[in-house]
């Protein structure tokens, strides 16, 4: 039992550093020759895989999985809000800086 | 005595579904998620009507530091998560040997903010050099509070794990679920921070 689990937790933690070193590429793709350059794609994707990772710390490291339908769904609807939230901002905010 | 020993082992047995830790705790991570996300919007807004002196001085930092301090709270949620199970299943050892773990690579975190904080300010990038270095410095050191926080609620959950007399499951879990918020939040400031353009 606690084999698998144990195994289960290296993989999450993986899977997670994975992610974090992908933005080591999507740090530099927008930039040139070291200048830094606006990019709505890369802030974009900055900002969902922060919270698919997230939702993989909900799920898996904080046990979310196992828990009551009301905390799943409280806790996905929360990733979902921030998503809101994050994107909304920075589009809406670009909208008006035109 | 069987009949005792089979109910408490019926106790034990883990329920099918279950909320980790006690639900207070699960209150206060969600407000604080929603505080963060709201300066996290704050902070958007302000970088898009200022873009050239974001980028500008966004350029200073360095991911290096950024990906390390990721990748140590992440060490360090992974080891809590083992200590939750190991605690469950009685393995009170082991728990306390990943409680440990969860501390130490806390620890590298601070070491490495405090150095790159130390690096920023060498270069002339204080909390009134500019706007980017003053969400920068509010959002890090935020985060360290709450991180310096995490340390006393790991020293409850290690007090639990050391006598047999206390032991609190539900605590331990309490406090786990503390940590991997502070884990989760640097995440989303991680790619806030050094990613975004």
């Amino acid at each position: 039992m606690t084999g698998t689990f144990n195994k289960r937790l290296a993989i999450v933690w993986l899977v997670l550093t994975l992610m974090t070193l992908a933005y080591i590429w999507l740090d530099h793709s927008a930039d040139d020759d070291g200048v830094y350059r606006a990019s709505t794609v890369v802030t974009v994707a900055a900002i969902l895989i922060a919270l698919v990772k997230v939702r993989i710390i909900f799920r898996e490291f904080m046990e979310v999985r196992h828990a009551p339908a009301l905390l799943r769904r409280l806790t996905d609807a929360w990733v979902a809000l921030m998503a809101v939230c994050l994107l909304g901002s920075y589009f809406i905010g670009s909208a008006l800086a035109g | 005595m069987t009949n005792l020993q089979e109910s408490t082992e019926q106790a034990e047995r883990k329920p099918a579904r279950f909320v980790p830790g006690q639900p207070d705790m699960w209150v206060f991570v969600l407000f604080e998620s929603l505080l963060f996300t709201g300066y996290f919007s704050v902070y958007l807004i302000g970088r898009i009507q200022n873009r050239d002196l974001y980028l500008h001085a966004q350029a200073d930092l360095d991911l290096r530091f950024g990906i390390f301090n990721t990748i140590a709270l992440l060490l360090s949620s992974w080891a809590i998560a083992r200590c939750v199970q190991a605690s469950r299943e009685g393995a009170y050892r082991d728990a306390l040997r990943d409680a440990f773990l969860t501390i130490g690579f806390g620890v590298a975190f601070l070491v490495s903010k405090v150095i790159e904080w130390t690096k920023e300010i060498r270069l002339g990038n204080t909390f009134t050099s500019n706007e980017f270095f003053q969400h920068f410095f509010f959002l890090t050191s935020i985060h360290l509070l709450h991180l310096l926080i995490g340390f006393i609620v790991m020293g409850v959950a290690v007090y639990q794990l050391w006598s047999p007399a206390r032991r609190s499951q539900q605590l331990v879990e309490t406090c786990a679920t503390y940590w991997h918020t502070v884990d989760f939040l640097w995440v989303l400031i991680f790619a806030l921070l050094y990613v975004v353009r």
